[in-house]
């Protein structure tokens, strides 16, 4: 593309070229020049101390392949993703079943169970954070009133409470995405059919896994890929919850990578984890977009 | 044994009154249309007998058994929908295997039965497609086939030949009408076209606003309609009703047609029963097949011709109609085409008097 817009050739582009060309030009500043920019800087030695732009090799990359951080925060990351994506999938797929009998006052609670999508992550990661406090947080009051005894449940310190207290934070926020995708697909579902397969005998269950679910899977997958990439970003609620703490136990990529780039200053370290991550994702992305349209 | 009995069923959508109160007795082995207008609640009787909708009042029994409470899998009935229905992302065979399978048959027993059904329906060609491959009139022959697959005791069918253009619904009423002929089963087959009810029905319901207007044969209903919604509703073109009014003429009495001099006299049976409205003004009607063209005249005719002026000419090949003024109504009658000479300005039509249908123009029931 860059190519044949070098200058000489320009002008024997044809009208249309010249028309979409603006956009185009925009679109690669935005798009283009930052990955490039950063692919330079990923190469270099920039740090707080030093603005060492000679070339570096891959220094960085060798870096990273020892930075046992990286990797527990990449560990951090897939687990955090492999885990509440399928509670998210399950509860929002068990919710849109139960929504969509019609019962009354239907509407005002979709409309309320869509509220937690509505409120910034990060917002709502504060939230929970004043929710889970271990001396002005309900949550534990709570817990306290029913066991009849004082508990002290640090919810953001203690190891084991940790990751609970995210999972929470992150289901109640999108749980109510995959439930708003999955009742459309499933409102969208034949009536027909179900009926037909109602009269052919079949069970609730067999109607479920062989004509609901074929029918909503399209919208199914693009769901799983959406809030999958969502995940494996995932940064405001953990950061208003632990800022990956304690020690690095909750530390994800993405904050991971906010601690090298702008508190630390690993400018060109920091550049290097960006790109890689850029890489698996796309590989992760490639290879679910190629999966679901096979599955059509 | 009638294999389908309801009694007294009433079904409401919030405040609509959609089926009023129908008592039918459906026997085994008969094909029974049910026929109305859209909206009359002919779909709603087929689904409340099928068990996807809930039944308000009243009782519905198939071989003996009160059947309200029971899931449409537990009723020994199997559907055919007006959108076909099939399950997109199986194979046609799985489509018609579907059925078999929830029930738990042995695998050797449904390739029999699919391969049995799919030749029948020469649609064994087809098995390993998916539905989005097929047309219109192969789709609907896959729907029939995944409902006669399973032996149920009733075929209900919901206008399943609507989708499909007019000659294929034309080969598929008529091959519908060879399957039950081949099976023996009751069927029962829902359609708001009249032409299909005429051409298929053992016998026909005809429902109208929620009630049944008329059941009976095809020739009951088409030749002594009990009302003159049955009368317009049946035929096409449909009959044509003219305000007439009862005078004695003769021994016997004739009919003044409204806003004309012409005057038909009633034959005998007829006028015994059109002697109490002596006076007053009824209603005759007169179907497009019952005029014929008067060529020469005959003395026996005399007292049933009436003298038209032509409006309108419509040559369908086999047929020919003709459309005339009565008075203010525009009539249509159907003639030979060989009758009608050109440039013909007027005609003298005979009517036959013995097969018009007379009708109380305040009940609106026949007399």
């Amino acid at each position: 593309m860059l190519k044949k817009l070098s200058l000489p050739k320009i002008r024997k582009l044809g009208f249309k070229y010249q028309l979409i060309a603006p956009s185009i030009i925009i679109l690669l500043i935005i798009g283009l020049f930052p990955l490039v920019y950063t692919l330079v800087v990923s190469f270099q030695g920039i740090t707080m101390m030093d603005n060492d732009t000679s070339f570096h090799g891959i220094k960085n990359y060798v870096a990273i392949a020892d930075d046992t951080r990286f990797w527990g925060a990449l560990f951090h990351t897939v687990m955090f993703t492999v885990i509440a994506l399928p509670i998210e999938l399950f509860l929002g797929l068990f919710m849109a079943q139960l929504f969509i009998e019609k019962l009354p006052g239907r509407q005002i609670f979709i409309a309320l169970l869509v509220l937690p999508v509505v409120v910034a992550p990060i917002v709502s990661g504060a939230t929970w954070s004043l929710l889970l406090d271990n001396r002005f947080g309900p949550i534990n009051q709570i817990i306290n009133w029913f066991m009849g005894e004082e508990l002290t449940l640090l919810w953001t310190i203690n190891p084991t409470l940790v990751y609970p207290a995210i999972f929470l934070a992150e289901v109640w926020q999108w749980t109510p995405f995959m439930f708003l995708l999955l009742l459309a697909a499933l409102s969208a579902v034949d009536k027909a059919q179900l009926e037909a397969a109602a009269i052919d005998g079949a069970s609730y269950w067999m109607i479920f896994t062989k004509i609901t679910l074929p029918s909503i899977w399209p919208v199914m997958a693009v769901a799983i890929l959406i809030r999958g990439l969502d995940l494996f970003r995932l940064f405001d609620i953990v950061w208003a919850l632990t800022k990956g703490g304690p020690g690095t136990m909750t530390e994800t990529i993405s904050t991971f990578t906010y601690v090298k780039g702008f508190q630390q200053f690993e400018t060109s370290y920091t550049g290097a984890v960006a790109l890689l991550i850029i890489i698996i994702l796309s590989f992760v992305v490639i290879g679910a977009l190629r999966k679901v349209e096979l599955s059509r | 044994m009638a294999d389908l009995r309801i009694s007294g069923l009433h079904k409401y959508y919030g405040s609509m009154h959609a089926v009023k109160g129908i008592d039918l007795e459906i026997p085994s082995g008969e094909f029974t249309v049910l026929v109305g207008q859209s909206g009359c609640g002919k779909s709603t009787l087929l689904r409340t007998i099928a068990g996807l909708e809930e039944i308000d009042q009243g009782t519905v029994q198939i071989s003996g058994q009160t059947v309200n409470d029971l899931a449409p899998k537990d009723r020994d009935i199997a559907m055919v929908f007006q959108n076909y229905a099939l399950y997109p992302y199986m194979k046609i065979f799985d489509n018609i295997a579907f059925g078999l399978r929830a029930r738990k048959v042995e695998k050797t027993e449904i390739n029999k039965k699919v391969d049995h059904v799919s030749k029948m329906l020469s649609i064994d060609h087809l098995l390993d497609r998916y539905p989005r491959q097929l047309s219109g009139g192969q789709l609907q022959r896959v729907a029939i086939g995944r409902a006669i697959v399973r032996e149920a005791r009733i075929y209900l069918f919901d206008e399943p030949l609507s989708n499909l253009d007019a000659q294929l619904r034309d080969e598929m009423r008529g091959e519908i009408k060879r399957l039950h002929k081949e099976l023996g089963k009751t069927m029962i087959y829902v359609t708001h076209d009249q032409i299909e009810a005429m051409t298929m029905a053992d016998r026909i319901v005809l429902i109208r606003d929620g009630k049944i207007e008329q059941q009976g044969t095809p020739s009951d209903l088409y030749d002594r309609p009990k009302t003159k919604y049955v009368a317009g509703f049946l035929g096409s073109p449909s009959m044509n009703f003219i305000t007439a009014r009862v005078v004695t003429q003769g021994l016997g009495y004739g009919l003044i047609l409204e806003n004309t001099a012409a005057q038909l006299k009633m034959p005998e049976n007829v006028s015994q029963r059109i002697g109490e409205y002596l006076g007053s003004n009824i209603l005759i009607g007169i179907r497009p097949e019952h005029f014929s063209l008067n060529n020469e005249s005959k003395p026996e005719d005399s007292g049933t011709t009436i003298e038209v002026s032509i409006d309108l000419v419509q040559p369908t090949g086999a047929r020919t109609y003709v459309s005339f003024k009565i008075g203010q109504v525009t009539a249509v009658a159907e003639l030979n085409p060989r009758d009608i000479r050109q440039n013909e300005s007027n005609l003298t039509l005979n009517v036959d008097v013995n097969r018009c249908v007379l009708i109380n123009k305040d009940t609106e029931f026949s007399i």
